[in-house]
């Protein structure tokens, strides 16, 4: 028996670094320090849903065949195809990645990772207007308004919160776990007196059904205390809603007019109406004091902001609003990165071609362009005519017209799971957990780079996922330099 | 004239920047049949993708016939000239133009007179996203010519405009003329919402319904009508609403009285 200290673990963008594993007969079987979602990856990951070994779909059936094979066919594909697309690239290292992005300059592809689909247009926005941020360290020391902006980390990150926030010990700013505590005991108290409201103990009026505008309650007095306070924004009452000081219930496909409101106020203009996003203009009056007088602001911004209405316009206020912000005090903004490496994946497509995704080789130098050079706006347009998948699952992801083009043209999937985007495959191979069994280097949300471990071994082989690209890659070259040479001799 | 057909069904892009009157200027059907094209990853000429004839008479310069949905680039930076386009083109028309004139009969893909400088491109079907707008990160928008749409647009349209005259016969979708600086945008139907966020200048013009004005725009009187340009005017009346305040911006944003009676209750402010 082991125990392995300091393992970072590879589901979310908040990368803990602090786990503990006990490792015995080559399994893990304790897990210290993490979430949920952390145990039952650490624990579960050798589900009954593994590929054991690489598979080639031949008369509609996929059967089991060597590596060679499935590296030679996969590579085949590749070789031949005049507008490949290669897509994932955010559970994986970066190292893999990099591979990823010299295997689609050789064979003219675009090359695309998930952030199309969570926060491409964070980075869209960025690139308009920049972005102001800092380290989630920095944050912890001496954040005192921490806002959540149409994301629940306490489901989606659970640790978020009391790593890098609101419940955190900072050298500067206090934990705020006393507050909540509180507040969850006067909440469980409401609800006891509910519940005998229920049961006729008490009697009470009928509650009539509340109206949008009435969901939103006043700003309370503790949003001008000292300390940290935390707020939450959203279209609906999240978990970590219920633990704000203030929360905000915005109209749906509402947060671009409701932040520009914000940034009006903050430059003391006066608005002809009442109200924005059904929130009445004198609450969000405070909501603009508050930030204006806080010491160290912070937004984090998730999904909701990101994929509703208005998109990267939405990002790209919240920067304006942001920027605005840093002439009266401090204020950074980060995205609530979803899977754990979608950071590496843009910061190792940067610096390899300059762009962070949807990066289009086909004409033997990047070109990039949203809308037109990103993977899913190909698929739908029906353009492609071979797709690389690895570690992500479009298959259950993407619009239906999407994902029948992908299986209507050769698929190679690479993924240690048999999920629906394997089951849809022509070449699938399967690989090692990177950060379970193999190891390398992943980019937390805040950009900060941390290692993956491998604690264990892999079942018998199976490779990493860089090394089976290098091989692929290895491969492609070898067909095209045959083809050259049989072209010569023609 | 030259008179281009695709000879199939293209399935990946093709790139063909050269398609421009300035670059076929002077030279024989032999050569244009030899200038570079992309098809997807692979390099090809002209001639391999299209049927290439001359035609006697002198106007248009160029004529595309068929569905050129996925040809991008036509007309890039043209200079002079006319190109004719009988069925669908992809997307980037004439981007950078400086002059000359494009007609579309049929629809155009996203991006058309991106970054456009001068010229006239007349669109006869719909236009996609980001017409006469810039790429990621540029603030370069158009910047002078005009562009007419009869049918519909797409969102994100006159992003970052500096100048010209983009009319829009049909409706148009939401960020139109977003961070706007001058120039007219004129819509006849309706329009998305968010239009002009952002905007410090110009004049955008709805002539339809606008579920929504930003609240960041405030009120400033009531026209019976509005020049779009020296042929044309617009009759009203309209809302004549400043801003946008997030930017301390002095932009106009026209909105018809008649088509929107939800509107009225900003009049208690005039
Ligand atoms: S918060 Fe995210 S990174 Fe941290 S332990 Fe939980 S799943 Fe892992």
């Amino acid at each position: 028996m082991v125990v392995v200290k300091s393992v970072t673990c590879p589901i979310c963008g908040s990368l803990c670094d602090d786990i503990e594993l006990t490792i015995e007969n080559n399994e893990v079987v304790k897990v210290k320090n993490g979430c949920a979602l952390c145990e039952s990856k650490f624990l579960g990951y050798k589900g009954e849903h593994r590929i054991k070994t690489p598979l080639i779909r031949k008369d509609g059936k996929l059967m089991p065949v060597s590596l060679d094979e499935a590296i030679h066919k996969a590579a085949e594909i590749l070789a031949n195809a005049n507008y490949p697309i290669l897509y994932g690239w955010s559970s994986t290292s970066c190292e893999a990645q990099r591979i990823g992005v010299e295997l689609a300059e050789e064979i003219g592809g675009v090359i695309d990772n998930t952030a199309v689909v969570c926060h491409g247009p964070s980075i869209l926005s960025v690139q308009e207007v920049g972005i102001p941020t800092c380290t989630l360290g920095q944050i912890r020391h001496r954040a005192d308004l921490i806002i959540y902006w149409g994301c629940d980390p306490w489901s989606a990150h659970p640790r978020h919160l009391e790593r890098y926030t609101a419940f955190t010990e900072g050298r500067f700013e206090k934990s705020d776990w006393k507050g909540y505590i509180q507040k969850v005991k006067a909440a469980a108290g409401k609800k006891k007196i509910e519940s005998a409201v229920r049961r006729g103990v008490v009697k009470r009026p009928k509650a009539q059904p509340m109206l949008q505008h009435e969901l939103v309650n006043a700003p309370p007095p503790t949003l001008m205390k000292e300390g940290r306070k935390l707020i939450v924004v959203d279209a609906r009452k999240s978990m970590t809603a219920e633990m704000a000081d203030y929360f905000i219930q915005v109209e749906p496909n509402k947060d671009y007019e409701v932040m520009q409101a914000i940034r009006a106020l903050i430059r003391d203009q006066e608005l002809d109406v009442d109200k924005v996003g059904g929130v009445p203009v004198e609450y969000l009056e405070e909501v603009a004091d508050a930030m204006v007088n806080c010491n160290f602001g912070v937004i984090f911004f998730g999904m909701g902001l990101t994929q509703t209405a208005g998109k990267f316009r939405n990002i790209e206020v919240a920067i304006s609003l942001i920027r605005d912000l840093n002439k009266r005090t401090k204020f950074v903004i980060m995205p609530m990165r979803g899977h754990f490496n979608v950071t590496g994946a843009n910061v190792v497509f940067t610096w390899q071609s300059g762009y962070p995704y949807g990066v289009d080789f086909s004409l033997g130098y990047p070109r990039y362009n949203p809308g037109e050079t990103t993977c899913m706006d190909i698929l739908l347009r029906g353009e492609s005519d071979a797709t690389l998948v690895i570690a992500a699952d479009p298959g259950a992801t993407f619009p239906r017209r999407a994902v029948e083009h992908m299986a209507k043209t050769p698929l190679i999937v690479i993924d240690p799971h048999m999920n629906a985007t394997a089951m849809l495959g022509d070449v699938v191979i399967p690989s090692a957990f990177v950060g379970i069994e193999s190891e390398g280097t992943a980019y937390r949300m805040d950009h900060v780079p941390l290692p993956l471990k491998k604690v264990v071994d892999p079942p018998k082989g199976l490779l990493s996922d860089e090394e089976i690209l290098r091989r692929i890659l290895e491969e492609v070259r070898a067909i095209k330099a045959k083809k050259m040479r049989e072209a010569e001799a023609a | 004239m030259i008179v281009l057909s695709p000879l199939k069904k293209f399935q990946f892009p093709v790139i063909a920047e050269c398609i421009s009157p300035d670059i076929f200027k002077g030279k024989s059907l032999a050569e244009i049949a030899k200038l570079e094209v992309w098809e997807g990853n692979k390099q090809r000429t002209l001639g391999d993708l299209f049927k290439i004839e001359e035609d006697k008479a002198e106007t248009p310069d160029i004529v595309i016939n068929g569905d050129a949905s996925e040809v991008r680039f036509v007309g890039k930076a043209m200079k002079s000239g006319e190109i004719v386009i009988n069925g669908v083109i992809g997307m980037h028309l004439g981007e950078k133009m400086a002059g000359g004139k494009i007609t579309v009969n049929g629809d155009a893909g996203g991006w058309a007179g991106a970054e456009m400088k001068g010229g006239l491109i007349e669109i006869h079907g719909n236009a996609g996203d980001y017409l006469a707008s810039p790429y990621r990160g540029s603030s370069a928008g158009m910047r002078g010519g005009t562009i007419i749409v009869d049918g519909n647009v797409g969102s994100d349209s006159g992003v970052y405009m500096r100048g010209g005259v983009i009319k829009i016969r049909g409706s148009a979708k939401q960020f139109l003329g977003f961070r706007m600086v001058d120039g007219t945008i004129y819509v006849q139907k309706e329009c998305g919402t968010r239009v002009g966020a952002c905007m410090t200048g110009g004049k955008i013009v709805v002539g339809g319904f606008l579920e929504e004005v930003m609240p960041t725009f405030t009120i400033d009187s009531i026209k019976p009508k509005v020049k779009i340009d020296d042929a044309e005017s617009a009759n009203g009346p309209f809302y004549v609403f400043l801003g946008d305040l997030a930017e301390e911006g002095r932009g106009k944003l026209f909105v018809s009285k008649p088509a929107n009676p939800h509107l009225s209750s900003y009049e208690k402010f005039l």
